[in-house]
């Protein structure tokens, strides 16, 4: 009687992990816009916004809205967060799985900093751990901790590597199984974390930033970290997730009228890239005439921040994304950029950690790369001519500082790297909360939550409140005391958002 | 026909006879053939099958049979032929338990006095007083029965206070000599109320119609496994509700028309429109998060009572927003006119025998069988009702549409304010521009519910024929059940096929199969929670000033959705109506069929198998052109359900003494059920226009297959001493499938006694009976779900290379699983007592009972930090304990008229005693946005509603925050309410006057609250009232800051909504309302058409009735909405969020018998 054989066998489900398929679909989670669509961090550094209050919410901070912070928080733990640790513990211990282990961690770290970096301190030694340690109310790690094991993690991960080890193979969808450009996108995330401390660890980050680019970074165009494969028309979790995410909440229409949420490019972003004369500008946008994309940027215009939940008359005739280029659902997504690593090796120029070249070369490096990321994300609609990158470098020469005082040269290089950064707002919004660049004026949009000012950080999900009301009161506590935070609110100050404003 | 287990009784040999009293004649020279007297035969028949016979006193008188009949083991009908016909005599079955005894020749028996066995005392007493004054002329009538029409042999006729009486013959005539001066005529027979009838001098016809007693004296119920028992040997509470209950006045889900009828249990039929599912709660919640409502059980056997594909939610359901339909539960497709009684089991203690299903209380349906008759009977039933919207929101209509204080004036404003009403006041200015485009006057536009939605009509039609004869009888209905919703376009249509039969193949086995076949089809049926593709978006929340019919046929010449507002998730109606596709069918087969064979005479083996299977076919489809989904998503569920059973019974029946009767049953039980299902989604319509899951840019097909199994073992004994003392123990061991291997089964016992004190001592003659009751009972239970003991991994569709996840219970759900899982325990504790008085017109029921449930299993909403949604445990602990309360009563009882009354109360009090280990709240549900959730928290009752309130100071001043100049907000875990009533009640009347019966009956629920996302986005869009302050000169705000410094702001006027109601969502306190009310439930005018005066037609009886459903609402506290508006059958109660409208419905009904 007490026997069912096999009833309670699910037959449709796998009783064992495959590492492998795991992993991929961890990258695929983990690149997920996460705060960086339209409605969040898209607005919030002035790229897009929406005449309607609730998508415009990033640009707009109404006190209607707030809650919709919490969804990076709510969909990182379940997904990629959960997932690579299904993975790593299956590696642990296993010393002929060591590459393995080490993409795995390096891809850990990628997920969890760009959780924390949105909200502060969230569960990181006990989070996703709900099935593997049975934790189910997990504490809260303050963000210098997180961000110490993070390092630590990079560090002893790009070590090691063992080139005679296996490796993913296909189910690496950044790489193939490369542990060498493994190694340089390790070292890469290394750099840019090493940088976040400037203003709260000057001297950890230094001896971290030097240990990156001893390391070796990524500094050719065929070390990217990218997803590359994608398709255009196939399940939603293999399109393009920025692409995806832009034309499912408003581009869909492909009419300029139509826009579901409302959305079109902010003004901010489209006047900089006019102002600038940027070859980037028609290949980033378009106006829809007669039913075309023009993207001649005569015609380009953006929309103000401050449309009052109603349509401005001229809607049909702003300019929203170029659906050839930043619309392609089967361009490439890219993670690391050579750009990125030539930004951050200028600011250790600036700042006398780095001597292999000067800041204003890397800062030209820096440009040009990111002028042709274009075309290697998406082809030829992408390409942009030589003569107009040297045109734009020779307008766009780095100015002369002293060690005394570079934040003319963070200005303009951070700067660039926000014009050279779209759609990807997250990083570019992480060194405006370090160093305050690019210099954007904040909305005063009426029934903003936050007194006139920028959003400085996402809200913690109100499930927290009453799942795990303990570690999330401790949390929110220690912040509150530590760095001045209202409460769980939008203009509190995450651990390395220290700079003096 | 005879329950099985009672069938045989006999002891084989004579000195077993002699045990039970029986007067076996002792003249050794009739050895061969003994002899016993009628008398004392027809009492072993009365006790063995619980039947009752009514004879004119002396009838009976000198009559012998031979005892040797007795032994035969024939049916009671086929005995009763037997020896009365011996004696001369014939009989006439008035009903189910009840028989007439007269002469072959008797028609007028002048001087005859009826006694029975059962007889009243006042009968007794009439028949007492008599004298012998001398009867002058002739007096005749006719008798029928008020119950079915027929006429009524055999009913005891008196002239009061004298001894001139007669009983009526076999066509229910009397002919009596009575004096000439006139008097009053005495009319009784057992099981009726005795009337009496004034006749005047010289009168020569008096007619009388009985009225069947309400009263519980020897009543028979059916009880756990369909076994019949005797309702004085009950050791719990149970409620009979009989099947002309759910026939005349309908409810399309007849659980819904339990409401009010019962005390202790609850019945709420979802806002979901005709097909939707109802929820039926007994006696509280009884799981954490499980299955609280009870088993489904139709003659004797499970069915099944899910909803494909899941309970419709009360926000979007997983993410998925277009697809919160209630797809209608199970007991949805019972067709009423097949239902001879309901009986409700409302605990453990009654319903032990069932298992763990049982703990929630079982609700026992019994459907109609043949009779024995000459000929075919036809019945034949219809009923047309129509529905209209019950509840209309009481908005501001001072401002009109627009924002800032400005009226819209082009057809851009007109769009981007259409659900706004911040305009400016409202003054007929004709300037104003609709969405249309048009220019309209800007008046007040108050009938927009009433112009979006239409009058529901509902047309059932059933035909039953039936018939049969000693060795077979036959029932076979068909019914029709056509409805339109309010909603345009929106149809649901029921057919039913019902098919009894049951013989006799030899005296010692017989069979019964049950079939029913069901085709359910719905077209349409309305999403509800969030907005997107919710019809009732558009006619609720359209700005004040907008006649809603001005957005009709929501969307333009190519079939793309013309837009009304700012956002296009909250879809135009009219789109909704015109465009959005779903239908559905559900092809479902209910067969039983059983074998009883006697193997001795007191010795019965029994089995029966049951299946009940269904196929569904769901799809919905959100068009091409849907503006939130611009080119559209399909979603499909194709799922075959089956719960089979298999059971055996043994049942072994003894006298062990003169008074200690002994019953003992055992038998074991196999179930089945598995659910089999493939869920289709894709999104993007290739070929525009073009609907099928073969025209997807992307799609996926999810198969699941779920199988649970249970074999159980059990046994029951019974003891009655003199049938005034009765106890009752059952055990049952259980193994489940879906737990740890290691620990899968459960062993439970269950005892109880009951007591009849007015059998066991002389009583005074105002008490008809006295009865106390108590009992205990455990059921164990195992875990619901299959595949929770091992964690799995699942592949993910993808168009590149392998994906694999943890796998997701439903998409988004993913469950730590538990590889200990082991049986949780519900124990239930219940005493009660039964008073019966004055005649049986004043009666009392009182139940007390304690239910606890422990070890639930429990998938417990865990920290999404996790990296799951929920974790499988085993340690929930809830209270339920309450007290029942029913009133009997009537009132009057003048001549032809009565009037009965009948109340029940209940009070529940729920106390959730534990989740897990560290874990003091458990969510059942939030609504759309979150603002509200439902949560079970430690400490507290089942479902509360927990939310945000605006933070106060100690003595009540609100705190703002100077930046955002709205109020600062408290964290979300303020209790708000109660979701679920703790108290609920019903009061019916009824009155009868000849012909004519009107049935009134009112119920109410008390002590919960309910969350309104209606009110959420009036206040935000400025149609609830609440938002009317400061609309000229702008809204002063006055408190304190969180520093303690006074604050003073005054929003200003264009900032109103924007910057000040718009951010009112946040605090939930402000939009939960008491949701206690006090509803007119249903009227039944009746009358009993006249048709023995159209004797050619044939027609037996024929009652034609005015009938209505939730007329009015007496009394509540919301002013939008009907607080009964909820829309989910799933535990998260205490939401409303934007459903169809509640209805009042009304209609006739005729019922006719050839």
């Amino acid at each position: 009687c007490d026997d069912f054989g096999d009833v309670n066998v699910n037959p449709d489900a796998i009783q064992t992990s495959t590492p492998e398929y795991i992993l991929s679909k961890s990258i695929y989670d983990g690149t997920q816009p996460l705060g960086n669509h339209p409605g969040l961090l898209m607005g919030t550094m002035q790229y897009t916004t929406s005449w309607n209050d609730i998508a415009g919410f990033g640009s707009k901070y109404t006190t209607a809205q707030q809650t919709r912070t919490s969804g990076p928080f709510s969909d990182s733990y379940s997904n990629q967060i959960n997932e690579i640790n299904e993975v790593i513990k299956v590696m642990l211990d296993k010393p002929e799985e060591v590459n393995k282990l080490s993409i795995a961690r390096i891809w850990r770290v990628y997920c969890y900093h760009r959780l924390t970096d949105l909200y502060g301190d969230i569960p990181y030694t006990e989070g996703g751990m709900g099935y593997i340690q049975g934790i189910y109310q997990p504490k809260y790690t303050p963000q210098a901790e997180i961000y110490a094991d993070m390092l630590k993690e990079l560090q002893e991960a790009t070590a090691a590597f063992n080139s005679d080890g296996a490796t993913f193979g296909a189910g690496d969808v950044i790489y193939g199984g490369n542990i060498d450009q493994w190694k340089k996108f390790g070292y890469s995330l290394m750099l840019r974390l090493g940088m976040r401390l400037t203003e709260v660890q000057p001297g950890e980050s230094k001896t971290w930033v030097e240990r990156a680019i001893a390391g070796g970074v990524i500094l050719n165009d065929a070390d990217i970290a990218a997803i590359r494969n994608y398709n255009a028309t196939g399940q939603t979790l293999t399109r393009n997730p920025l692409a995806y995410r832009l034309l499912d909440d408003d581009y869909r229409s492909a009419d300029g009228v139509n826009n579901k949420e409302g959305g079109k490019y902010q003004e901010t972003f489209i006047d900089s890239l006019k102002d600038n004369n940027d070859p980037r500008l028609p290949v980033l946008s378009v106006v829809w005439i007669d039913g075309e994309p023009e993207n001649d940027p005569g015609l380009q215009k953006g929309m103000s921040d401050r449309e009052p939940g109603q349509a401005p008359p001229d809607f049909a005739f702003l300019s929203q994304p170029n659906p050839a280029t930043v619309l392609k659902e089967d361009g490439a997504l890219l993670i690391f950029t050579v750009s990125e690593s030539n930004y951050l090796l200028a600011e250790a120029a600036l700042r006398g950690w780095y001597g292999g070249q000067t800041a204003a070369a890397l800062y030209e490096t820096g440009i040009r790369a990111a002028m042709r990321q274009w075309e290697i994300a998406v082809g030829a609609a992408g390409a942009i001519a030589q003569e107009d990158i040297d045109a734009y470098v020779i307008a766009h020469p780095l100015v002369a500082t002293t060690p005394d005082n570079i934040e003319p040269a963070l200005a303009q290089i951070y700067t660039q790297f926000w014009m050279g950064s779209f759609p990807e707002a997250q990083e570019p919004y992480n060194h405006y909360r370090r160093l305050g660049y690019p210099a954007l004026t904040p909305n005063d949009y009426p029934g903003n939550a936050t007194n006139n000012q920028i959003i400085r950080r996402f809200l913690y999900p109100n499930t927290e409140q009453t799942l795990n009301p303990t570690s999330y009161k401790d949390a929110l506590q220690r912040q509150m005391n530590e760095y001045g935070w209202k409460g769980d609110d939008l203009n509190g100050r995450v651990w390395w958002d220290a700079r003096e404003l | 026909t005879v329950p099985v287990s009672f069938a045989q009784q006999f002891a084989s040999t004579a000195s077993a006879r002699a045990l039970r009293g029986l007067q076996v004649s002792s003249d050794p020279g009739f050895v061969e053939d003994q002899q016993v007297s009628l008398k004392e035969a027809l009492n072993d028949l009365k006790k063995r099958y619980n039947i009752r016979f009514a004879y004119r006193a002396g009838l009976l008188e000198g009559k012998t049979i031979s005892a040797a009949w007795l032994e035969e083991g024939l049916a009671a009908e086929a005995m009763l032929d037997k020896m009365l016909d011996h004696c001369k005599l014939q009989y006439k079955k008035i009903n189910k338990n009840q028989f007439s005894i007269f002469a072959q020749d008797d028609s007028t028996s002048p001087f005859g006095s009826l006694t029975s066995m059962d007889a009243t005392a006042n009968v007794e007493a009439s028949i007492a007083a008599r004298d012998e004054r001398s009867p002058n002329f002739t007096l005749t009538g006719t008798v029928t029965s008020q119950d079915d029409g027929m006429t009524m042999p055999g009913v005891n006729v008196v002239v009061k206070g004298t001894a001139i009486g007669t009983t009526t013959d076999g066509d229910g005539k009397y002919t009596l000599s009575v004096p000439d001066e006139g008097g009053t005529l005495v009319f009784s027979f057992i099981g009726y109320a005795t009337q009496e009838v004034a006749f005047a001098p010289a009168q020569t016809v008096v007619n009388v119609t009985m009225v069947v007693e309400m009263s519980t004296l020897g009543e028979v119920v059916v009880t756990a496994l369909g076994i019949e028992k005797d309702k004085n040997a009950l050791a719990y509470s149970v409620t009979e509700v009989k099947g002309e209950e759910f026939t005349q006045a309908r409810e399309v889900n007849v659980a819904n028309s339990l409401s009010g009828k019962i005390a202790g249990l609850n019945a709420t039929g979802s806002s979901t429109g005709p097909g939707g599912s109802s929820r039926v709660i007994i006696r509280g919640n009884g799981s954490l998060t499980g299955q609280s409502q009870p088993l489904y059980v139709i003659n004797g056997m499970p069915i099944d009572n899910s909803v494909p594909g899941g309970s419709s939610s009360p926000n979007g359901a997983n993410g998925n927003l277009a697809t919160n339909v209630d797809r209608g539960d199970g007991i949805a497709a019972i067709n009423p006119d097949d239902i001879e009684s309901i009986t409700v089991l409302k605990g453990g203690t009654a319903a032990a025998l069932y298992g763990s299903r049982g703990a929630n209380g079982v609700i026992l349906i019994t459907t109609k069988k043949g009779v024995a008759r000459k000929g075919i009977g036809v019945e034949y039933n219809t009923t047309y009702t129509l529905d209209n919207v019950a509840v209309f929101p009481d908005w501001q209509y001072e401002y009109g549409q627009g924002d800032k204080g400005v009226m819209p004036t082009t057809q851009s404003a007109a769009v981007g304010t259409g659900r706004m009403s911040f305009g400016a006041r409202i003054d007929g200015n004709t300037n104003y521009v609709a969405a249309d485009g048009k220019n309209h006057p800007y008046t007040a536009q108050k009938d927009n519910l009433k112009h979006f939605y239409q009058t529901g009509k509902t047309f059932t039609n059933t035909v039953a024929l039936s018939g049969g004869n000693e060795s077979i009888l036959y029932r076979l209905s068909l019914s029709d059940l056509d409805a339109t919703s309010i909603l345009p376009n929106t149809t649901y249509n029921r057919k039913t096929a019902n098919l009894n039969l049951s013989g006799k193949l030899s005296d010692k086995l017989r069979v019964e199969t049950v079939v029913q076949y069901t085709l359910e089809k719905g077209k349409n049926r309305p999403n509800a929670g969030d907005a997107l593709g919710n019809p009732n978006w558009t006619p609720y929340e359209v700005a004040n000033t907008v006649d809603v019919r001005w957005l009709d046929p929501g969307y333009d010449a190519l079939g793309n959705e013309t837009l009304w507002n700012d956002v296009p998730i909250a879809t135009n109606g009219y789109f909704v109506i015109n465009k959005i596709k779903q239908r559905d069918e559900k092809n479902r087969f209910i067969g039983q069929a059983s074998v009883t064979y006697d193997i001795l005479k007191n010795l019965t083996a029994k089995g029966t198998v049951t299946r009940d299977f269904y196929s569904y076919d769901f799809q919905h489809i959100l068009p091409t052109g849907t503006a939130y989904v611009l080119k559209g998503e399909y979603l499909g569920i194709e799922s075959e359900v089956s719960e089979t059973n298999a059971m055996a019974t043994l049942n072994f029946k003894q006298q062990l003494s003169e008074s200690i009767g002994f019953n003992i049953l055992g038998g074991f039980n196999s179930r089945r059920f598995v659910e089999k299902r493939m869920d289709m989604r894709g999104q993007e319509f290739t070929q525009p226009y073009f609907y099928s899951f073969t025209n997807l840019n992307t799609s996926s097909a999810r198969p699941y297959l779920g199988r649970t199994e249970t074999n159980s073992i059990f046994g029951s004994v019974d003891f009655d001493y003199k049938g005034y003392l009765f106890l009752t123990a059952t055990g049952r061991q259980d193994w489940f499938s879906t737990l740890s291997p290691d620990n899968n089964g459960i062993f439970y016992p269950s005892v109880g006694a009951s007591f009849v004190l007015s059998d066991a001592i002389t009583m005074p003659t105002a008490f008809n009976l006295v009865k106390f009751r108590a009992s205990w009972a455990q059921v164990g239970g195992g875990g619901p779900d299959p595949y929770q003991i091992n964690l799995t991994y699942s592949s993910v569709p993808s168009n590149t290379v392998p994906l694999q996840n943890v796998t997701e219970v439903n998409p988004g759900t993913k469950n730590i699983t538990n590889a200990e899982l082991k049986p949780f325990t519900s124990t239930t504790t219940e005493v009660g007592f039964n008073v019966q008085l004055l005649d049986n017109r004043l009666g009392f029921d009182v139940a007390l009972y304690d239910r606890r449930s422990t070890d639930d299993i429990v998938a417990v909403p865990i920290s999404v930090a996790t990296g799951y949604s929920n974790a499988v445990l085993n340690s929930g602990e809830l209270s339920n304990r309450g007290i029942e309360l029913m009133i009997n009563a009537t009132p009057a009882r003048v001549g032809a008229f009565t009037w009965d009354v009948s109340y029940n109360f209940a009070y529940n009090k729920s106390e959730v005693l534990k989740l897990a280990p560290g874990i003091s709240t458990l969510q059942l549900g939030a609504s759309a946005n979150g603002n509200a959730t439902i949560r079970n928290n430690v400490g507290n009752t089942y479902g509360a509603i927990y939310g945000h309130r605006k933070l106060r100071t100690e003595d009540g001043t609100i705190v703002y925050n100077p930046t955002s100049n709205v109020a600062e907000w408290t964290d979300a875990n303020q209790e708000l309410g109660k979701g679920v009533p703790p108290i609920t009640m019903g009061l019916s009347n009824d009155f009868r006057y000849k012909d004519f019966s009107l049935g009134i009956l009112v119920d109410g629920k008390f002590g919960n609250s309910v969350f309104s996302v209606t009110e959420v986005y009036a206040t935000r869009l400025g149609l609830h009232k609440m938002t009317l302050p400061g609309r000229e000169n702008g809204l002063r705000l006055q408190g304190v800051t969180k520093e303690g410094a006074a604050y003073d702001y005054t929003v200003p006027v264009e900032n109103l909504r924007n910057a000040y109601w718009n951010a009112q969502n946040r605090y939930t306190e402000l939009f939960v309302s008491d949701a206690s009310f006090v509803k007119l439930r249903q009227v039944i005018l009746s009358y009993r058409l006249p048709v023995e005066k159209v004797k050619f037609l044939k027609i037996q009886s024929a009652t034609l009735s005015l009938v209505g459903r939730n007329l009015a609402i007496l009394y509540k506290k919301t002013d939008n909405f009907d607080p009964e508006q909820a829309l989910t059958n799933g535990p998260a109660q205490g939401i409303e969020s934007l459903g169809l409208p509640r209805t009042r419905s009304y209609g006739v009904n005729l019922m006719v018998k050839f």
